[in-house]
């Protein structure tokens, strides 16, 4: 690889407009297409000081920097448009967090990488929304959160309430929520509105391995006579209950079931978990034997990857269904969960709490879809890691209910900080496939967090702000403290700006349960 | 999915088939021919039955082309669709079976079914007589008439079924569509047909459409809890909880 000084490094760089770069051919070898990121001034310095460090004489060889990797991602066989990077990107395994990339389905040369899609296969977000305000729910915020976090076991180890044996999980990777569904444990209304109708088609339980059900089976939501061991956290689980802050978009709030600042939503985070990460180890090395086979290039051995038309290609979409099936299950096992624990506090049915959901959106995942590439229609397997779908309104693939206002995107602050509700717009389906930002985006790594916080001090910070907390290990709370995340409103500021989705409401959170 | 159809069907064994297995492919093929489907003529039937026959994959091809079944690449996704297909046949030769059980039955079982002669049928649909009753009508109803007296007929039929029927007269707030009113003047159309009466009634087809579709979502959903009414029963146990180790 080519060793340069950063002031070089910048000649590819181009501002092209205040909240967007493009990364030219050549900043990386083999570039097939451009690059481009979204950034506004303070997101800005942080990613040229990513870059400027890694530049630094001694460090070659070490981490990539994200805008690295969306070059990187730029050179793979089969990409179409340009890798871009949203607001909030990272740098990740192989892609970076925040990198969206779209491959030509047709094209027999074009990849797929589990490293595109990420170890947490559809972690994601859901929101319910309840018709209780503030005033209901701050005498019994504590009870509340204490009931949700007995209800919701959270953390490493942790066993659920909802029994499930093996056949059981076979069913739920193949069904998704329509398991959920045919079981009970959720409202029909709740399918329409959540991505892909909460089922992958083509999941198929047979491709995913022994091992990655071992790890499906005790966690989180289920329960398991034999317990397996699970070592992996990588996000865990989140249950934030928020009040409505502001509201930029009243008539798609409106639409959303939101009308008044004061309302009381509820937001599930969560993934796949070990099951996913067993799923996406599985499939790393089946696809360095394929490279080698089919003679794939990369410029990063952690991009792994294989054709989408060869067999360990279509293996690994058909098991990272099943992980996104399962995803699936997870979050509306815990909506289920969550409903109980305020009709218990509350002493009234979910109904008539109007508990629904609003949305549920998927952040790490690869899909089939159909997007204009300079004026023709193409079919694309769309990977987005840390990176949310955001249709316009009148996509064919959105609810009914919000085919006049777009797809409602979810983006999950941190525990201390605001979360926001986005639309998409014509003019991100336009320049980024229907794509935007996730959420805050780290900026200091989780071992980083732990060097240089101290819990103590975010746990006062939060109780200042009003916000109860349960957590299950106070690591967590260090890991996952508002410092660690960059600033989500400029990230949210940013997409709306750049006109790549649009804001709607703001959520401000009044207690937080995690694992 | 393929062998839980197997096994609603009655296929011998269905949970421990091994589908990938030629053998087994084979003879699956020919009992659905025999046992349900049962549209070849007896020689391909038999020929069928003989699964170690060498031309066996040559009369399969043609076998499933006349039953009419779509490229779709693999051989297992060819089985899904003959199964599908035996499945429909089933459930066609059991129809009143469980037409007894539908939902919608079994709310109104004691109902009987009387088809009455359709005066419609004999009226002349160009007379001006008929042309003008169809316009008062249309008149009464607030209807604009179209220059077709059927189409307006359509027109006019809709209005009354969704508003005149005797269970909406009487119970008006039932169906007047509540809700908070949405500006889609302002909204965008999504695409510019360069006219501005054009662009509203396109504006208007498109509501047209949200509205059709969110009936029929709630009809989606409707099927759903019925069938949830069935199957579902959800459990919990507080006592597997447990937090860390």
């Amino acid at each position: 690889m080519v060793v340069r000084q950063y002031q070089q490094e910048l000649e590819y760089l181009e501002k092209i407009s205040s909240y967007c770069w493009r990364i030219k051919k050549g900043f990386q070898p083999n570039m097939r297409v451009e690059g481009v990121f979204y950034v506004n001034q303070t997101l800005e310095k942080l990613m040229l000081d990513e870059l400027r460090n890694a530049c630094r004489p001694g460090m070659v060889g070490g981490f990539l920097p994200g805008v690295k990797q969306i070059a990187n991602v730029a050179a793979l066989p089969g990409i179409v448009g340009k890798s871009v990077g949203l607001p909030d990107v990272h740098s990740g395994y192989g892609f970076a967090i925040g990198n969206m990339a779209a491959f030509d389905v047709n094209d027999p040369e074009s990849i797929v990488s589990p490293g595109g899609v990420g170890f947490d296969i559809n972690c994601g977000v859901r929101l319910l929304r309840t018709n209780l305000y503030e005033s209901d729910v701050l005498p019994v915020k504590e009870q509340l959160a204490q009931s949700l976090f007995d209800h919701i076991p959270v953390g490493v180890g942790s066993k659920g309430i909802i029994p499930m044996n093996a056949r059981d999980l076979e069913e739920a990777l193949e069904m998704g929520m329509d398991w959920s569904l045919r079981e009970g444990y959720i409202w029909a209304e709740d399918k329409e509105h959540c991505e892909e109708y909460g089922r992958m088609l083509n999941a198929d339980p047979a491709k995913v391995s022994m091992r990655a059900k071992k790890r499906g089976l005790p966690q989180v939501i289920f329960f398991s006579k034999k317990s397996f061991y699970c070592p992996f956290l990588f996000h865990g689980i989140k249950v934030y209950i928020y009040e409505l802050d502001e509201i930029y978009d009243k008539w798609a709030a409106c639409k959303m079931g939101i009308e008044e600042k004061g309302q009381i939503c509820v937001m599930i985070h969560s993934g796949s978990r070990g099951f996913g990460h067993q799923v996406a180890t599985d499939a790393l090395v089946q696809m360095e034997k394929a490279m080698k086979r089919d003679n794939i290039e990369t410029n990063d051995r952690q991009l792994a990857c294989a054709r989408i038309s060869s067999v360990e290609g279509q293996d690994y979409l058909k098991s990272m269904a099943a992980a996104a099936n399962f995803a699936w299950v997870n979050r509306s096992s815990m909506t289920f969960l969550s409903r109980q624990a305020f009709a218990k506090q509350f002493n009234m049915a979910p109904d008539d709490l109007d508990m629904h959901v609003i949305y549920d959106v998927s952040h790490n995942i690869a899909k089939v879809e159909e997007h204009l590439v300079d004026g023709k229609p193409k079919t694309l397997l769309v990977h987005r890691k840390g990176s949310t779908r955001a249709f316009p309104p009148h996509h064919p693939l959105i609810p009914v209910d919000y085919q006049l206002t777009g797809q409602p995107v979810l983006i999950g602050g941190t525990m201390g900080t605001c979360s926001y509700v986005l639309t998409g717009t014509e003019q991100g389906m336009f320049e980024t496939f229907g794509s935007t930002c996730h959420g805050a985006g780290r900026a200091l790594s989780r071992a980083k967090s732990r060097r240089n916080i101290d819990y103590t001090d975010v746990l006062q910070k939060l109780e200042y702000m009003g916000i109860s907390i349960r957590v299950a290990s106070p690591k967590l709370v260090m890991e996952e403290a508002p410092e660690s995340y960059k600033n989500v409103t400029d990230v949210v500021n940013t997409c709306h700006a750049a006109g790549i989705s649009k804001k709607c409401i703001k959520l401000r959170p009044i207690a937080v349960i995690k694992g | 999915m393929s062998k839980r159809i197997l096994s609603a069907l009655n296929y011998p064994q269905a949970e421990s088939l091994n589908l990938n297995d030629e053998a087994t492919f084979r003879r699956i093929i020919a009992w659905l021919e025999i046992n349900i489907i049962k549209q070849a003529p007896n020689v391909i039937a038999n020929n069928l039955k003989n699964i170690t026959a060498r031309d066996w994959d040559e009369i399969y091809n043609r076998y499933k082309d006349s039953l009419g079944c779509p490229p779709v690449g693999s051989k297992l996704e060819e089985l899904q669709w003959i199964l599908g297909y035996a499945a429909q046949i089933e459930t066609n030769d059991n129809r009143s079976l469980y037409l007894k059980h539908a939902v919608e039955n079994m709310k109104s079982k004691n109902v009987p079914d009387v088809v009455a002669e359709n005066p419609l049928d004999k009226l002349n649909f160009r007379s001006n007589e008929f042309v003008d009753g169809v316009n008062e009508l249309a008149k009464i109803l607030n209807t604009v008439p179209h220059p077709d007296p059927l189409i307006t007929l359509r027109a006019v039929r809709k209005v009354i079924v969704k508003r005149m029927a005797p269970d909406c007269v009487e119970h008006a707030e039932k169906y007047i569509v509540k809700g908070t009113p949405f500006p889609f003047e302002e909204h965008a159309l999504g695409f510019d047909l360069k006219d501005p009466v054009l662009n509203r009634a396109a504006k208007i087809m498109r509501m047209i459409y949200i509205q059709d579709l969110r009936e029929l979502q709630t009809r989606a959903n409707e099927l759903i809890v019925a069938v949830q009414n069935i199957t579902a029963n959800p459990k919990t146990d507080t006592k597997l909880g447990k937090v860390g180790y």
